[in-house]
């Protein structure tokens, strides 16, 4: 009997599967302290169907027809087996495709023979070795010596895989050789990953750049329309002839698919349209002058809008929701009554405002034609900004960042010696 | 009693953010803050770094941009601003 611990690799959830087998097989598998089992192994009948792309093990039904077929060989499948689990082992088994390592898994064997008394190594999933192996034949049906410089086809799977890699070594620390040790695919060389890992790391690069400068851009926008409190009526009202795809999506979504899509990034940076400059610049002049879809350039502000609360409420009403904020939709829907109610709530004079938004709209219309003029917030937008949240809070957020963990905050809070919050002193 | 606080830190959240869309540092949106706000720098550095936690990605996409970003002309384009906005204004707008 096996001394084997069913769960090799409790760690990865894709041995689960295997795990399963693990069990079932420990049971049946005589030991197999023999070395040579190898020899008595009949590896083609092994590696049949086997696919290494295979996380999970299928078949079970298959058990009964391999445990028939090698009695003898369980000691050996065991050694190709435990290599070819998937992911399964870290410490002695990567895993590799029975028909590559047959070489290999002589090694392998005589590990695992020694580490029979070791419940961590399980020798005896046969069953897993040949799930696996029914996997991974499917994706490497052809390489029986393994270490050849093969040309790889990096599966959605495969890919995946190796993503979950580098991701657990850290982007910038990924070793091709860590990575391929954690992947456990001995099908890939070194060689292979490295010139994958390059290709990911150019990709990333270039996604996080585009996003940053993506998001660098529309915040640039977003500048002069939060500069003053009527600017979050302004993004309201571009909504509705913009689709509300706009904003900042979260970047975790946003970073995956969008590296085959770049017009992901179209909404963001254009509020949905294809012109920014110009649905930006309508955009000032839709708070200000009653909305005209029209997307001239105005540097013209139109007359100030009357400060009409239905004005307000009208446009706000459609909207609920500033691009990128997903978190409120709640509050927004109770919104347009207030804002009927206050068009201006902190802001006495109403001109002033506008002219303060026309100012502001000025520059922005003339930086807006530029691209990303990159420049620090005036002291009065800031305080604006600030005073909008103040005294809205039920605006949405205007990037809607995923919120912390409340307790997590308080945490933090009472280890730097604030023991509540809102503090009662300020 | 855990409402108020949420409360309270969504509106840290929600100040942070604005910040964020300035471009602004953590070390500025603490002043900021503070200054117009009256929140204590510790809690809005401790809120900061509890999003930053949530929103990995985010934050370290708004870092890269933040170093993209040629600080010589900050100062030049604030002062642009600052005196576009008093030319247009003539006075604070803010309440």
């Amino acid at each position: 009997m096996l001394a084997v611990s069913p769960l090799r690799n409790t760690s990865k959830d894709e041995s689960k599967g295997e795990m399963e087998s693990f069990i079932i097989n420990s049971e049946e598998f005589p030991d197999f302290t023999d070395g040579n089992l190898l020899e008595s192994i009949d590896f083609d009948d092994l590696f049949l169907g086997i696919d290494v792309e295979g996380d999970v093990l299928p078949d079970l039904e298959m058990d009964p027809e391999i445990l028939a077929e090698l009695p003898a060989v369980s000691g050996g499948e065991e050694s190709d087996m435990n290599t070819s689990v998937e992911k399964t082992d870290e410490d002695d088994n990567p895993k590799k495709e029975e028909e590559n390592r047959v070489s290999s898994s002589n090694k392998e064997n005589e590990e695992i023979v020694s580490q029979r008394e070791e419940p961590k190594v399980v020798k005896t999933p046969s069953k897993d070795g040949y799930k696996g192996r029914k996997s991974s034949t499917k994706a490497k049906n052809n390489n029986n010596q393994g270490t050849r410089k093969i040309k790889v086809d990096w599966t959605p799977e495969l890919h995946r895989r190796f993503v979950q890699a580098v991701e657990q070594l850290g982007v910038d620390k990924a070793v091709p050789s860590r990575i391929l040790e954690i992947m456990g695919i001995d099908c890939l060389t070194r060689h292979n990953i490295a010139s994958h890992l390059q290709k990911y790391r150019s990709h990333r690069k270039h996604l996080l750049a585009r996003e940053a400068e993506a998001a660098s851009w529309i915040h640039r926008r977003q500048i002069y329309g939060g500069a003053t409190p009527v600017s979050g009526g302004a993004k309201r009202d571009m909504n509705p002839w913009i689709p509300p795809t706009i904003g900042f999506p979260p970047m975790a979504s946003s970073a995956s698919p969008m590296h085959h899509q770049n017009h992901h990034f179209r909404p963001l940076h254009v509020w949905g349209h294809p012109t920014m400059d110009r649905s930006l610049m309508h955009l000032w002049p839709k708070h200000l002058a009653p909305h005209t879809p029209s997307p001239p350039p105005r540097p013209a502000w139109g007359p100030p809008p009357p400060a009409d609360p239905s004005f307000w409420h009208h446009h706000r009403v459609p909207n609920g929701q500033t691009p990128g904020t997903p978190c409120f939709p709640p509050p927004l829907t109770a919104a347009p009554t207030r804002f009927g109610a206050i068009p201006v709530p902190g802001i006495p004079p109403h001109h002033a405002m506008y002219k303060a938004d026309a100012g502001i709209g000025t520059i922005a219309g003339q930086l807006g034609h530029h691209p990303l003029i990159d420049f620090h917030p005036s002291r009065e937008s800031i305080d604006a900004a600030i005073g909008d949240v103040l005294s809205k809070p039920w605006l949405p957020l205007p990037i809607g960042l995923k919120p912390p963990s409340t307790d997590g905050v308080l945490v933090e809070l009472q280890r730097k010696g604030v023991p509540q919050i809102p503090p009662s002193c300020a | 009693m855990g409402d108020s606080s949420t409360s309270y830190i969504h509106m840290v959240q929600h100040l942070i953010e604005k910040c964020l869309i300035f471009n602004m540092t953590k070390e500025e949106c603490m002043e900021a803050l503070s200054k117009h706000a009256n929140i204590k720098p510790v809690i809005t550095s401790t809120v900061w770094n509890e999003l930053e936690k949530e929103n990995k990605e985010f934050f370290e996409a708004y870092a890269q941009s933040q170093s993209k970003q040629d600080r010589m002309s900050e100062e030049e384009t604030s002062q642009m601003i600052q005196k576009m906005i008093s030319d247009s204004s003539n006075k604070d707008p803010s309440e």
